[in-house]
Formats: structure tokens, sequence, C-alpha cells
């Protein structure tokens, strides 16, 4: 009983999307409509219940003022009552428990459907969206659906139910008070209406600001670092307490439009309910009516007017489902990133031979980051890539398992183009290893072993960790490799996280290796330790390097030294040496060094 | 994913919540005035609730029963001019109870966040961050809508249960003590179910924050998530937490479910005792017909409020364990706090030194050991050695981010433990290893620096860190966007912000822990043109593993697994030939002699001009 039910895939996500939202939300609930439809019956039951509870009273006063109660009749009529109660609670509880099961199990499956569909989404869409933003709708906007489909989406079903029941009750007293007694109906639907629109609008910029808040939140902690460095406390507090106060002056707009909708809907209310009464009063003073029936009938007029009251105040919460439930299909229309369409898969695997023509490449329209970058190298080769400072080196390699696609040009691997790979099948054999390494918390282990799709045993974890120079240091942790380290691996030091990156790299063998600046951060005997190992590993696959330090990549088949996004030389480290331009440039500066270098230490072994 | 240490932070004792309570209580204690009034109108508004039932029997005693139609019509203008006053209460409660909520809320978050603000790194490197925002934005929530929504109901329904039962008494004290004997065994019930309920609830906060966590990483996470396909297991991994936090709630609201029926059960008993002794007496004649009525419709008006009152009472159970949470962060002692009698802010110009420093991050762990050493005023350091050796946390230290756990460091002659915290902060200028933007502007990344700084000091450091280039190179120039985290920026081009926002606070020391890792020779050459100029007259700490960068340095500290290994200079360090000199020639050495380099020659005369 307590067990989840259905899993995120069974949701039809392009007809709930293309829906109205109302719809839309019932199509979200996909499995869960038995469960649905029964919590509401049981409400209606439970309504039902209510509307005889009235009936049985009133029938109990007829009778006590009547001809009164023989024997046990009183006891009977007292039982009856009670039963209806009993009667009442059961079905409130099969109502409530079927609710909170839709309820929840909707929402779940909404959660995981969202963890997975933002994972999905590509690389371009998370690099502009915020975190915060995402948090929050994905938090807070699934919560307030959770209560829409609680409370509210039940309570629908309740109120038809019970307006329904109580109209047939009152129409078997009086069929003239049951017409007079339904004027409210459209009066409250047009208020609420009206209300709707005002409150959506509202409810809307107030959840906006909410995001805002949450975005400034998470800025705020994943720059703590920054934060305290420059002791800007004070003015991430006047920050925060701006936009907070911003949002709690929203929230007072909000709340007085709803401090203006209830009371107006109660009065509506208010007012049916006198004149109603009152009209019954003066045919029970006709003659038309007995006492026992309007008795009864004030009962009921309040349970006719309630559902509708209610009604009123159920349509303007469901304007923060609608409201949430847009904000979150905005994320849910981003397209998810295709990663097995066109799927050309060689049978022996890839070789690695990589060809860019003319590529051009750009991350907005007219700003354009490679331009016409054309090269050629043979499987196995090793290809550096040089340049200056945001020259495009990194948005170059991040094509190669596309993580964005060429804007022009084209791209072939072993003569094939890229785009006829699957991004899946690309990236099982495409290894990169970051400019900035991201490590998750989790113990040392679990992160080297992120990337394989297998159980591997401590020799393979070891040896790779070996490969990446970084075995011996996490032996010296005191628990070895389960060490657990922080978010993005702050509780390592910078080379650390570099080195378990490579590490985690190394381990999924790849085809083509792709290290992005991946030593900057080690010292040069560490850096040293980890190249001999690579030269091993890179004996057979296709490799790019991208480094700053001539050394590192003057043994490469190919080096291309990028400008502004252009290739301005290429070739070997001969040959670039032998023209003029920036390799032969940097080449100068960096051995400068290295000869000064030389002569103090001919001088040092002089002495 | 996200096993990094479990949330226990409160005890697990589940029996009493009057401490939580009483303090949650504290929370609306500066709005209390806004608090009583609103209370005042709900009570109001339940008071003449109950004042219905009494006109409804005038009406049909003396009205209809007397078919006096002119005393309808008064009633009837009495129960609207009723209704009319009671709608404008109500009007003034919800407004008044909804402006309590947004100001909880308001004071809730302010609160945490300031908290937040205190706290030390050595917090933020353990706690997932995600937990944090939970706490924030979904926990406060909870508690407001208790403190708001959760009083009132209460107030309604309490307030309508006692006017109910006084004019219960009126009519019948035997039948009215029938109901009032009911509520022991409601209230047995009640805390019976609690602390089921209860438990639930804990733990679905806790899963709703693990949930938040796991969510959080992985959208931050998300490009390693994608280049190791790592799509399938993470989407195990969270649906085992989604899962967790369903069975929770879904377990709390189910007892719920349970709870409001058996209370509602209960009551049924009382009341249909009432109707059958009612009945005895009417037929005894003690009590008149209009009696009864109106003792039924009380009965019936109190089996809502208690219906209410066992619903709060469920849902006050996911609010005290979202106050807990809450509490316990504002709980959280701050690790480096500042010592009592802090000297007035000052300049921190003088010598920086380092008294036998030892450092852990870990019981038992050492990072730093045994530090001395000694920076004369306006020298320039460099910290080198082999990654992990305690360069960084050395900074830390300095820097106050973490403070020794035995010696000292004395900055121009003072304890730094005797400074204000925020005066040694604003007064060292750092460029942390992982270079850090935050989304909005670079103009406003830049001011980060020198919240002050005008347009011209802006554009002078970007020059002096080579950044102006390539940010004029942008469409939008100073202006552009950089997205979170600095996303849509290169790397080399964060580090060269991150400099520049470090030169525009013009601070006393400076330090510079990797800066220009990521960047191209050529502009590190520049850089450093720039950096000879600004280092002079100012103390400043460089860690590198480029020679280029430190080679200039007054002092070089060689430090391996938490000590100085070596100092001096450049010279004097390469005469020793120890692990300074193994370190920077070993691999020069390991070059030539397994690629030896004919045009070696051709390179250094093509000298950059
Ligand atoms: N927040 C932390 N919690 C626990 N241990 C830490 C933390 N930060 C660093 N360490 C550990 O302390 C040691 C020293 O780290 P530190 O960052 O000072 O090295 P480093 O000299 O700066 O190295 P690198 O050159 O690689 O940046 C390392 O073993 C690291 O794992
Ligand atoms: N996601 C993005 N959206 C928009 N522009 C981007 C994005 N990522 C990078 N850029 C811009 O593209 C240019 C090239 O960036 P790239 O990261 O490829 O440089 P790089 O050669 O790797 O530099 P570095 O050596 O500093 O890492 C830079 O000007 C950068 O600002
Ligand atoms: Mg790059
Ligand atoms: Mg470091």
């Amino acid at each position: 009983m307590i067990k989840p039910e259905g899993s995120y895939v069974d949701l039809d996500m392009p007809k709930i999307l293309s829906s109205k939202k109302l719809a839309s939300l019932w199509h979200l609930m996909k499995g869960y409509h038995t469960n649905y439809l029964i919590a509401t019956v049981f409400l209606g039951l439970a309504a039902f219940a209510r509307t005889n509870m009235y009936l049985v009273l009133g029938r109990y006063l007829d009778q006590v003022i009547g001809e009164g109660f023989v024997g046990n009749q009183l006891l009977l009529a007292a039982l009856n009552f009670g039963a209806m109660i009993v009667l009442q609670a059961i079905s409130s509880f099969m109502s409530n428990w079927m609710a909170s099961f839709t309820a929840e199990n909707t929402t779940r499956r909404l959660r995981d459907y969202l963890f997975d569909h933002i994972q999905r989404l590509s690389y371009a869409y998370h690099a502009e969206a915020k975190t915060g933003d995402l948090l929050e709708r994905a938090t807070s906007d699934v919560d307030t659906l959770r209560r829409f489909f609680a409370e509210q989406a039940v309570g629908i079903g309740r109120i038809v139910f019970i307006f329904i029941i109580n109209l047939f009750a009152i129409y078997s007293l009086s069929p003239h008070l049951a017409r007079i007694s339904v004027i409210i109906v459209p009066i409250i639907l047009i208020v609420s209406m009206i209300f709707f629109k005002k409150l959506s609008k509202a409810y809307e910029s107030y959840q906006e600001q909410e995001a805002v808040l949450t975005t400034n939140l998470q800025e705020n902690l994943s720059g703590v670092r920054v934060v305290k460095a420059f002791a800007r406390q004070d003015y991430e507090i006047k920050k925060f307490d701006d936009n907070n106060r911003e949002k709690f002056n929203r929230g007072k707009k909000l709340n007085l439009m709803h401090s203006f909708f209830w009371p107006i809907s109660d009065l509506i209310s208010a007012g049916q309910q006198i004149y109603s009464s009152f009209t019954a009063a003066m045919m029970v003073i006709n003659g038309a009516l007995t006492i026992g029936n309007f008795v009864t009938f004030n009962s009921l007029i309040a349970w006719l007017i309630w559902p509708i009251r209610n009604l009123g105040r159920l349509i303007v919460d469901t304007s923060r489902a609608f409201v949430s439930f847009g904000r979150v299909s905005e994320i849910l229309r981003a397209p998810e990133e295709d990663l097995f369409s066109s799927t050309y898969e060689p049978a022996e695997g890839i070789r690695g031979e990589v060809e860019f023509r003319n590529v051009d490449f750009e991350y907005e329209k007219e700003h354009p980051v490679l331009k016409d970058v054309s090269f050629k190298c043979e499987a196995g080769q090793v290809i550096a890539l040089l340049g200056s400072t945001g020259s495009g080196k990194t948005s170059l390699v991040n094509l190669l398992p596309r993580f964005y696609d060429v804007t022009n040009g084209s791209i072939l691997l072993d003569g094939v183009n890229l785009k006829e790979y699957s991004r899946s099948y690309l990236r099982s054999q495409i290894g990169i290893v970051e400019q900035e390494p991201f490590l998750f918390s989790d113990s040392i282990r679990d992160n080297i072993t992120y990337g394989v799709h297998r159980e591997v045993t401590q020799e393979e974890v070891e040896q790779a960790a070996r490969e990446a120079a970084i075995h011996d240091v996490i032996l010296n942790f005191s628990n070895g490799y389960d060490t657990l380290v922080g978010e993005r691996g702050v509780t390592l030091s910078g080379g650390q996280k570099q080195r378990v990156a490579i590490a985690r790299t190394l381990l999924i063998n790849p085809r083509i290796l792709i290290l992005d600046d991946s030593t900057s951060s080690v010292d040069m005997e560490t850096e040293m330790q980890i190249r001999e190992a690579l030269d091993k590993l890179m004996a057979n696959r296709t490799t790019f390097i991208i480094a700053h330090r001539i050394q590192s990549i003057m043994a490469a088949d190919l080096i291309l030294v990028f400008d502004k996004g252009e290739i301005a030389q290429c070739g070997t480290h001969e040959q670039l040496l032998n023209e003029p331009g920036m390799y032969r440039d940097i080449y100068s500066i960096q051995t400068r060094i290295d000869s000064e270098l030389q002569k103090e230490i001919d001088s040092v072994n002089i002495l | 994913m996200s096993t990094f240490y479990d949330e226990s932070e409160y005890d697990d004792n589940v029996t009493s919540q009057g401490p939580v309570l009483r303090r949650l209580l504290k929370v609306l204690k500066p709005h209390w005035k806004t608090m009583l009034f609103a209370m005042i109108g709900i009570a109001l508004v339940s008071f003449l609730d109950a004042y219905f039932t009494i006109l409804n029997k005038r009406i049909i005693d003396e009205g209809i029963a007397e078919s006096n139609i002119s005393t309808l019509v008064r009633l009837f203008s009495i129960y609207a001019s009723i209704v009319l006053a009671q709608s404008f209460g109500f009007f003034l409660f919800i407004y008044l109870i909804g402006l309590q909520g947004e100001r909880v809320r308001y004071d809730l978050r302010k609160a945490l966040f300031n908290h937040i603000q205190k706290l030390s790194l050595s917090y933020f490197s353990k706690t997932p961050l995600g937990w944090i925002m939970s706490r924030v934005t979904s926990d406060t929530e909870k508690m407001a809508d208790l403190l708001t929504w959760g009083i009132i109901d209460t107030t309604w329904a309490i307030t309508n249960i006692i006017f109910a039962s006084i004019y219960m008494f009126t009519i019948e004290p035997k039948l009215a003590l029938i109901v009032v004997l009911s509520l022991p065994l409601m209230i047995i019930v009640s805390f019976k179910f609690r602390v089921n309920i209860y438990r639930h609830y804990r733990q679905s906060r806790k899963a709703n924050s693990k949930m938040t966590a796991s969510l959080n990483e992985n959208i931050t996470g998300v490009r390693v998530v994608k280049a190791l396909r790592r799509e399938d297991k993470n989407l195990k991994a969270f649906e085992v937490l989604s899962t967790e936090m369903f069975r929770e709630s879904y377990r709390a609201a189910f007892l719920s479910a349970i709870y409001l029926p058996t209370i509602q059960t209960i009551s049924a008993i009382s009341l249909v005792l009432v109707l059958w002794q009612g009945g005895l007496m009417v037929s005894g004649t003690t009590l008149t017909v209009g009696g009864l009525q109106a003792f039924v419709s009380y009965i019936m008006m109190i089996l809502w409020p208690i219906q209410d009152l066992a619903r709060v009472y469920a849902e006050m159970q996911n609010a005290v364990a979202s106050s807990e949470r809450v509490f316990s962060l504002l709980d959280t002692k701050p690790a480096i706090v500042n010592r009592e009698n802090t000297l007035p802010p000052t300049s921190l110009v003088g010598d920086v030194i380092f008294e036998n420093v030892s450092f852990h991050y870990e019981d038992g762990e050492p990072v730093i050991r045994n530090l001395n050493f000694q920076v004369k005023q306006g020298q320039t350091v460099a910290l080198v050695g082999p990654t992990g050796g305690g360069k960084t946390t050395t900074v830390n230290l300095l820097c106050r981010f973490y403070e020794p756990t035995s010696g000292r460091i004395l900055i121009a002659g003072h304890d730094y433990l005797e400074y204000d915290l925020q005066n040694i902060q604003s007064r060292i200028g750092v460029v942390l290893q992982t270079p850090h933007l935050f989304s909005g502007s670079i103009r406003e990344n830049l001011r980060y620096g020198n919240l002050e700084a005008s347009d011209e000091q802006v554009e002078k450091a970007a020059k002096l860190a080579s950044a102006y280039d390539f940010i004029t190179s942008f469409e939008h120039g100073f202006d552009q966007n950089v997205g979170e985290g600095g996303n849509l920026l290169s790397v080399g081009q964060k580090q060269l912000i991150s400099i520049a926002r470090a030169l525009l606070a013009e601070p006393d020391i400076f330090v510079m822990d990797e800066a220009t890792s990521s960047v191209d020779t050529l502009t590190e050459a520049l850089i450093q043109k720039g950096m000879h100029q600004l280092m002079s007259g100012r103390t400043s700490f460089i860690i590198a593993h480029r020679l280029s960068t430190i080679k200039s340095a007054d002092q070089i500290f060689v430090i391996e697994d938490g000590q100085i290994a070596e100092s001096g200079d450049h010279k004097s360090l390469i005469q020793q030939r120890g692990i300074y000199y193994n370190l920077y020639t070993k691999q020069f050495r390991h070059d030539l002699e397994t690629k030896f380099d004919p045009f070696i020659d051709a390179g250094t005369e093509a000298n950059t001009a």
C-alpha cells in the first residue's frame, strides 16, 4: 500500500504540454485517474452523508414535535444519525487517502521527470539558465502543484457532488425554493473569473520574485568564498534584503486582492442565504412549507451555497496551480538534447581520424568564436592547441562530443560526418578532462568510477589513479579511496582535483582523449609523471591537448595556434619554430626563462 | 550521490515539542499587535457565527411559529447587518493575517540569510548547498503557514467550541456534559497519532533537502554528467530520494487521513448519546423543541471545528519539523568569530609573521605543521611546492578563512585575532585558485572589489590585468553578461577578471593563488609587467607553478607536507640544489635529454619586442 506506483516514463509529455492547462493537469495524473475518481466519489459520499445528517435531524425534530417516539425508535433515530457521521468519516478517510496517494505519486513522478529533463537539456540551455531559478521551479512550483492535486483537484468533484445532492434535496422539498437558490451561481462565477485573472498576474509576479530570491541565495552560497574574500557580507545582506523586501511588497499586493475576494464572495453567499431563507419563511407563514421542512431547508441552503462559495475559492486557488504549472512547463518545453538519433555506430569502434572542414561556430548569432577552422589528423595522433585566452580552444574541443554543433562547415570522424553519430555514442568514445574539473560530493572512488558503466575492480581504479599520479596522495588520506569530497570537490587542493578528474577520464579508456588545460594546477614534477603515463596511454588513441606550456605540447604531431578563433599557425614544433609568429614568440619567452635557468645552473655547477 | 555527511543536527526526541513551539511563537513577537487584532477579528466573527444560531431559533420561534411578518423582517435585517459586519471583520483579519504571513517569511529569510553570511568556510565545504537552500526557501514557507493560518484556524476552532459549549450549557447542562466528556478521549488519541505523523514529516523534510541538494549538484555539474553519460544512473539515484520523499509524506498523509475520521467517530458517539438523551428529555418536557433544535445545531457547529483542529494539528507536525531545521541552521555557531575588544579598523600595512602555525581541517590529519616565516612590509613572497602541499591552506589561514589550531599569525605587529574579521578580509585582496564570478555584467563583477570605483578606475584595473582588450571586443563591452559563475567566459578570461577585481580593491596585502594558471604566456608576460608596478610597496603572496611567475620574488618558500622545506630567493635556492632545484630543473633537464632541440637558438633570437 505504501509503495510508489508508476514511473515518470508513463508521462505523455507532448500531450501534457499541448493541452489546455486544466487538461494538462489531468494528463499529469495519468495512471492515477482511478484513484482520483475514487477520491472524488468518496468525497461525494461524504457530502451525501453530511446532507443526510440534516435530513435525519429534520425528521428527528419533526417526530419529537409530532407524535413523539415509541419504544426504541428514539435510539434508532439517534443511531441513524451516528451512522451518518461514521459514514462521513469513513468516506473522508477513503478520499483523503486516495487523494494523497494521487498527489504524492503525481508529484514524485513529476519531480523525477523534471530531474531527468533538466539534466538532458542542452549545454547552451544550461549556460544561460540560472540554477536557483531551475531549483525554485522544480521544488516550490512542484509543491504548489502537489497541493493542487491533494486539495483542489478533488475539491472540484466534491463541490459538484455536494451541490447536486443538495440541490436535489431542496428540489424535493420545494422546486420553487430550488430555483431561487441558484441565482448565486453565475454571480460567483463571474466574480471569481475576474479575480482569477488579477490574482494569476499577481501570483506570477510574486513567484517570479521568489525565484529571484532563490537565485540570489544560490549565487551567494556558490560564491561564498568570493563574498568572504572581499568581506562583502554587508553588500550581500543588503542585496538579499532588497529582493526579500520586493517579494514582501508583491506578497502584500497579492494578499490585498485575496482579502477583497473572500469577504466579497462571502457577502454574495450570505445575500443568497438571506434571500432564500426569507422566502422559505414566508412560505411557511403562507402554509406552503412545514416548519420541519423549513429547518431542513435552512440547513440545506447552507450546504448548497457552501460549495458555490468554495467554487470561487477553488477557482482562485487554481490560478496558483496554473501559474506554477506554466512555470514548470517552461522548463519542460525546452527541447532535450537528442542523445540517440542518427545511430551510425561502426562495429569495430572508431579509429579516431578527425577532420575539421571550414568549421564556423558561434554561441550567439553574429558573434563567431571559431572562423573557418580546417585541419586533419590521423588516428592515434596528438593534436595540440595553443593560443591566447578566449581564442576558442575549449569551444573547439567541445564540438567533438557534440556538446554544441557547428554553425557552418563540418567535422568528420573516420571520414563520417559527426552528425551521423549519436551523441551518446560519441560521448562513450570521447573522454574529456574539463578545464575546470567538477567533482561530486561523494567518495573519491565513486568520483573516479563516475564515468564507467560497469563494475570496476579496485585494481583498475588504482591503476587509473596511479597514471594520474594521485594514488599515493589518496592513500595518505585517512579514509583512502573512501574519503568523501565536498561539493565541487572543495575539500581537495586544486591539483588533486585535476588529477582525480584525469583518473576519472582515463578509467573510461576513450578512443579520443581531450585534455583541456588539465595540468595547469599541478607542479612541474607531477606534471612530468602524468605526462610519462600519458605518453603510453596516448600511444594509439587520438589525443587533443590544450596547454600553455610549450614543453607540454612540443611532441605533438600537429600544433594548432589559435588567435581570435582562427588558426593562425599550424604544423609541428620544428616547423612552427621556423616561421615568425605567435608560436615562436611564446617559445622565446618560455625558453628565455629556461635558458636563464640553464645559465644559473651552469654557474652553480662551476662553483 | 550526495552521500556527504548525514543531517543529524537535532536530537531524536519526538515527544517534546515544547521548546521548538515556544521559539516558534517568539518569531511572532515583533508583530504581536497585528496578530492580536487578527485573533480578535476571528473571535468576533466566530462569536457572531454562534449568534446566527440563536437568530435562527428566534426566526422560527418568534417569526414563523407566530406568523409575525414584521418580526420576521426585523430579524432578517438584523441577520443582514450582522453579515455585513462580519464580512468587514473577515476582510480585516484575512488582510492582517496574510500580511503577517509575508512578514514572517520576510523575517525568517532575513534572519537566516544574515546568519549564513556569518558562517565560516568550514561549514560550507561540508554542507551541501541544497540543504541550506531548502531550509531558507521551503522550510520557512511551512513555518509561515503554521504561524498564520494555523494559528487562525486554531483560534477560530477553539472560540467556536468555547462559544458553542457556553450556549449549550445555558440550554441544557446535562447534555453539554456528554459532549465535553468526549474531549479527553480525543486529546489522548491526538497525542498517539502526533508522534507518528511527526516522525514521518521529519523524515520527509530531510528527504526534501536531500532532493534539493541532489538537484542542485546535478545542475551545477551538468557538463560532467553529460560528458560521462551519467544521466541514467543519476536519475536512479534521484529516484531513490524522491521515493523516500514520497514514502514519508505519503505515510504522514495516510496517518492524518486515519486520524481525522477517528476524531469524527468519537464525536459521533457523543452526539448519538445527546440525541438519545435529548429526545427523552423533550418527552419528559425538561427541554423545549426549539431548545433541542438549537442544541443540535451547536453540536453540528462544533463538529467541524473539532475536525479542523485535528487537521491543523496534523499539519502542525510538518511545520514543527521544518522549524527544527530552520532553528538548527540559526543555531549553527560560526567557527570563526571576532574576539572581544577588537582593534578599531586600521590598515594592515606592516610585516606578516607566522609563528609555529599548525593547522588541520580534519582531526588527526595535519595539513600545516609548525610553519614559521616572516615577511617584511612590501616584500613579494612566492609559495611553491608540490600540489597538495598546503599553499592554498596557508593563504586560507592568512585571510582568516580558517584560524590556526596552534601558533599565531601576526600582521603589522598584532596577533591577527585581535583585528576585526571584516577589517582583515577587506584589507587583503585575494585572487582565489578557482575563479568565481557572479552573474551580471563584467563591470558589476569588477566593482565587487570596490563598490565605489569610478568607471575610469574599473577600466584602469582591467588594463592592468590585461583584460581590457578582450572586454572591449565583446558586443556590450564592460556591460557584457558573464553568466552564472562566469559560465559565458573562457577560464582564462575569468582569471583575468578576478585579478582585475582584486586590483580594484587596492588591498594592503595582495594574494594570488595560481591566478594565471590558465592564462596564455603572452598575456601572462604582459600582466607581470603591470604587476611589478603594482606590487611595489605592497606585501604580496604569490602561489604559482610556473617559474616565470615566481622568479623575481624577494623570498620563495617551498612548502611541502605543510612545512617550509626550503626558503630563500631564486638564486640561492638554485644554489642549494635541493627540492626547488629539482622541482624546476628536473623537468627542464629531462626535456633537454629526451629532445635535443636544434632550434633553441632561433627561438631565443626572435625575442618579442
Ligand atoms: N576544506 C578542506 N577540508 C579538508 N581537507 C582539505 C580542505 N582543503 C584542502 N584540504 C587538504 O589539505 C591539503 C592541502 O591542500 P591545499 O589546497 O593547501 O594544497 P595546495 O598546496 O594549494 O595544492 P595545489 O597546488 O594543488 O593547489 C590537501 O591534502 C587537501 O586535500
Ligand atoms: N557558453 C558561452 N556562451 C557565449 N560565449 C561563450 C561561451 N563560452 C565561451 N564563450 C566565449 O567564446 C570565446 C572563446 O572561449 P573559449 O572558452 O573557447 O576560450 P579558450 O580558448 O578555451 O580560452 P582559455 O584559454 O581562457 O580557456 C570567449 O570569448 C568566450 O567569452
Ligand atoms: Mg578554455
Ligand atoms: Mg592550491
